[in-house]
């Protein structure tokens, strides 16, 4: 009797096991099969309700955090605000030139959402709960009009790309994510080169650049540079911003060929997000 | 446990709100810049109530309904939380819980190895860029919420199965009368 029913456990927890190789085999790669999407059809009102119903607790939970992080802060963001003050000045008289130079040549006001691109506008509904996976599901999807590699932003820049629609929902690959690649233009430099995440670290992009002779400086802006090729997925459009060069030492530039960017988007800490749709190229 | 279809029923209710609760509310909170993640500490804790059998069909069934929701390739979680559930119900089957620190610290435990196990499974398929040492912090601390989160999910649903629980059962058969005026 006994031995019979060590017989059917190790029989079902075998059966468990080939089960999921066997998922995982056959799934693997896929955007979104149709299981995948009846199942997030059936919950994704069930998660939004609870999503916004639980927002409060989160914010309360989330603000003890960031009141601790706030106190270190404190120094650091007083000594950027005087910079920040100073450029300001300077970066006004830019900005009436820029008007006038962009009326000259038709360019489009918006450099952050290129043109023909409609944002959709979505919020984060579920979040990976491992270190290793950063992706978040969105309550936005293929009714609405988003489609594969679509790029996402905030109010601050990049975040990533949509891997997988449902009606809907999306899946999105934030610029943390192990398996992230972004061409990506440093300004006013003009260097191109590549940006990846370092796992464990949604605040620290590593930028590995092409081969240039001109060298890049701390503070300066990493925007889209549009271009996809080998080993490459990203399809984002150009001059998205992405985030800022925080460490280029030249020993880095020289010798390993990579400096490190801050995202301007807090990877950690999204709520409502904007999908670029109809501009994929 | 006796699993009767009522008790059934709850532990499925209690599997699929601990999924909702993880990726609606966790998965978005953060303390010392780490989400915490219930997911591991739910199964053990169907492991030591109901069993190896228990834990591992519900590894499966809670690892397969994240990765239907968050859209990822099917099996990846199922087969670390059916590792987990069938670990944690064995060690039920083997030996008695007399103290009271071996539920949390089995979730923690269980914690550590099943994020090491997504990291195993995800590896599997190639990691294609540098990872970070904070990742070993954040994986400490998230062990570290599961030890004092594990202790409130299992009185939880210790609570929600106690007529289902042979022990338990046991204990109330055994438990000497009161008397009055003593």
């Amino acid at each position: 009797m006994y031995r019979k029913q060590v017989r059917r456990r190790r029989a079902v927890l075998a059966l468990l096991i080939v089960g999921s190789f066997a998922l995982l085999t056959l799934t693997y790669g896929q955007g979104s099969n149709s299981l995948q999407r009846g199942v997030t059809a059936v919950f994704a009102p069930v998660s939004t309700v609870l999503d916004r119903a639980l927002k409060p607790a989160r914010d309360l939970i989330n603000w003890v955090d960031e009141t601790f992080d706030a106190r270190g802060k404190n120094q650091k963001l007083e000594e950027e605000l005087q910079v920040a003050r100073k450029e300001a000045v300077s970066g006004k008289a830019a900005l009436a030139e820029n008007k006038e130079l962009s009326a000259l040549l038709k360019l489009d006001k918006s450099a952050a959402i290129p043109e023909g691109a409609e944002p959709v506008t979505g919020r984060v509904i579920a979040l990976s709960p491992t270190v290793w996976f950063s992706d978040v599901t969105i309550d936005v999807g293929s009714g609405d009009g988003v489609t594969v590699n679509d790029p996402v932003v905030n109010g601050d820049g990049l975040i990533g790309r949509v891997t997988a629609v449902t009606g809907g929902t999306s899946k999105v690959m934030l610029l943390s994510d192990h398996s992230s690649k972004v061409s990506v233009r440093i300004v006013p430099a003009g260097v191109q080169g590549i940006v990846k995440a370092s796992v464990g670290e949604p605040e620290r992009l590593v930028l590995g650049f092409l081969n240039s002779d001109k060298s890049i400086r701390k503070g300066e802006s990493v925007v889209t540079a549009g271009w996809h090729g080998e080993g490459i997925e990203s399809r984002f459009p150009p001059n998205i911003p992405v985030g800022e060069v925080t460490k280029a030492t030249l020993i880095e530039q020289e010798a390993q060929e990579r400096s490190i960017v801050r995202p301007y988007a807090d990877l950690r800490n999204l709520d409502t997000v904007q999908v670029l749709t109809g501009g994929t190229p | 446990m006796i699993l009767t279809p009522k008790i059934t029923i709850r532990l499925v209710l209690v599997g699929l709100f601990g999924v909702l609760l993880q990726l609606t509310f966790f998965s978005q909170v953060e303390l010392f810049h780490v989400a915490p993640n219930v997911l591991p500490a739910l199964v053990v804790c169907f492991g030591l109530l109901g069993g190896s059998m228990t834990g591992a069909v519900s590894g499966f069934a809670i690892g397969f309904l994240l990765d239907c929701l968050l859209i990822q390739p099917l099996g990846g979680a199922s087969l670390v939380l059916i590792a987990i559930g069938y670990a944690a119900g064995t060690f039920r089957e083997r030996f008695e819980i007399h103290s009271r620190l071996v539920v949390p610290l089995m979730c923690a435990v269980m914690t550590l190895l099943g994020e090491l196990g997504f990291g195993a499974v995800e590896a599997m398929f190639g990691i294609d860029t540098s990872v970070s040492v904070l990742v070993v912090r954040d994986i400490l601390i998230k062990s570290l919420f599961a030890f004092f989160l594990g202790w409130a999910i299992y009185v939880g649903m210790r609570r929600l199965v106690r007529p289902a629980l042979v022990d338990e059962a046991t204990v109330r058969r055994t438990r000497r009368p009161t008397v009055l005026g003593a």
